[in-house]
This record gives C-alpha cells, sequence and structure tokens, in this order.
C-alpha cells in the first residue's frame, strides 16, 4: 500500500480532498501538488476529510498553511473534519484549531460551508 | 567470545532519504508501547521523531541521500531516550528559536513547526555537537510516568 493516496470529489462548490495514509516529509509533495492545482483551477473552499489520514507531520501542515490566505483573499476556505485523535492533537497543539474551522463529520462542514458559497 | 549486549538499548541506521520516515516513526511508536507509554503519547512520540531525522534529512544534510542517520533507543525505569546521530550540519541549543504559535496563527508560512512539535510532545529535547569526531546528536526524552 501507498504511504498516501489522495482522492478528489466535488460537492456543490465545496472540493472536498481525501487525504489515506501518511502526510510527511516523504508523500508532502503529492498532497500539496492536490492542493495545489484544486486552487489553480479556481476551487477556493476546499473541505479536507480526515477520516483515513492516519499521521500528519509539520510538512502536511506547512502545506495547508502555505495556501490558507490565497484561498481566503479569494473569498473561500480550508475546512477540516473527521480528524482521528491524534491527527486533531497535532492541529490543537499548534493553536490551528483556531485558524481553521474544525468539524465533526463531513456532512457537518459542508452544510457550514454552503452559505458561505451563496453569500 | 560473546560479546556484552545491553538489553536496554539498541541502534538502527538508515539511509538519509525520506523514504525510510514511516519506518523510523512506525518503530518509535513501538518502541514508545514497550516502554509503557500510552496509545496517544506513543503517537506524539513518533510525531517527535519523524520531525527530528526530517530535521537531518533536509537541513542537516541538505536533502542529499548519500548519508547515514543513526537512531539509539534507550529504555531506562525513568524513561524512553532516543538518540539520533548525523555527520551533517548541527543545530546548537540556543540556535532552536521556537515559533510563538499565536504570531504564527497572525502570519501564516511554510516551515518552522517541527521544533515546536518536538518541544511540545517531549519532555526534553537536547542538541549537542562532539568536535571531535564531527557527529551531532538530537536527544529525545519521554518520561514514564
Amino acid at each position: 500500500m501507498a504511504d498516501l493516496s489522495i482522492a478528489v470529489r466535488q460537492v456543490g462548490d465545496v472540493a472536498v480532498l481525501l487525504p489515506a495514509g501518511f502526510i510527511n516529509a516523504h508523500t508532502v509533495l503529492g498532497f500539496e501538488e492536490a492542493l495545489e492545482k484544486l486552487v489553480q483551477d479556481g476551487h477556493y473552499t476546499i473541505l479536507l476529510n480526515c477520516k483515513d489520514l492516519n499521521y500528519i507531520s509539520s510538512a502536511g501542515l506547512g502545506a495547508i498553511m502555505g495556501l490558507i490566505e490565497t484561498v481566503r483573499e479569494h473569498g473561500g476556505d480550508i475546512l477540516l473534519s473527521n480528524l482521528q485523535d491524534n491527527v486533531f492533537t497535532i492541529f490543537d497543539t499548534l493553536g490551528f484549531t483556531q485558524l481553521y474551522r474544525v468539524f465533526g463529520d463531513e456532512g457537518q462542514a459542508l452544510a457550514a460551508a454552503s452559505p458561505e458559497q451563496k453569500g | 567470545m560473546a560479546s556484552e549486549v545491553d538489553h536496554a538499548q539498541f541502534r538502527l541506521i538508515i539511509p538519509s532519504q525520506t523514504r525510510y520516515l514511516n519506518l523510523v516513526t512506525g518503530l518509535a511508536k513501538r518502541a514508545s508501547l514497550v516502554a509503557g507509554l500510552d496509545d496517544a503519547t506513543a503517537a506524539k512520540v513518533s510525531i517527535a521523531v519523524d520531525e527530528a531525522v526530517t530535521n537531518v534529512i533536509l537541513h542537516a544534510y541538505h536533502g542529499e541521500g548519500e548519508h547515514s542517520v543513526e537512531l539509539e533507543l534507550r529504555f531506562t525505569e525513568e524513561a524512553l531516550e532516543i538518540h539520533i546521530w548525523h555527520s551533517g550540519q548541527g543545530i546548537r541549543g540556543d540556535q532552536m528559536v521556537l515559533p510563538d504559535p499565536k504570531e504564527y496563527i497572525k502570519h501564516p508560512r511554510k516551515g518552522g513547526l517541527g521544533l515546536l512539535l518536538m518541544s511540545r510532545f517531549m519532555d526534553e529535547v537536547q542538541f549537542k555537537s562532539d568536535e571531535v569526531s564531527g557527529r551531532n546528536e538530537c536527544c529525545l526524552i519521554k518520561k514514564i510516568s
């Protein structure tokens, strides 16, 4: 099994990205490219559904941080859902749960994202 | 003649390539559990080791894959110690500048978080340099409560 696989699907105006496996310095390039492609294609509201993400290091956090200003400048956002405990701990330890909106599941995140798209 | 072996410590040497990170972090997590730490703490130790080894590969060795990174696990009654040695560019303890998370959130950027995670997730993080051998060490300590 590959260390990281990434699936992307569109739900309304929200691009849902599902990383599965491990995001570390070895796999981060694929994750970064997937995020950057979404932004380049004009998808500025991105939901990271992390239900199958077992692990993320600072390399992966950096990839997300690198795009947050860009998407927000375009009226979008990066949302997070379905974080496993250890992944949540990493975000929370660094105070990133104040920077990103974190939801228990994808449905809650999509519901929160939709009003922004309309407004 | 059989050599004397200290059963409470052992070493692993890996090439300075990120493809082996998963192997090392998996080992660190299992070692933490063997040392008596719980699952959540073991996950934190594995992240800290990932960050330390990544720093060695990407910064001390500048991404060059033909070098070696040596790890030693020491199991004591008080703590799990993970020592990481390399011969690349070293960092001294007084050069270790941790970003302020609040400032980081106000001004997001790439990089700078690895040391912060290491210091938050471990009880002690030490950087040492041996000028005679030219080797540098990062020592991560997690106390067993």
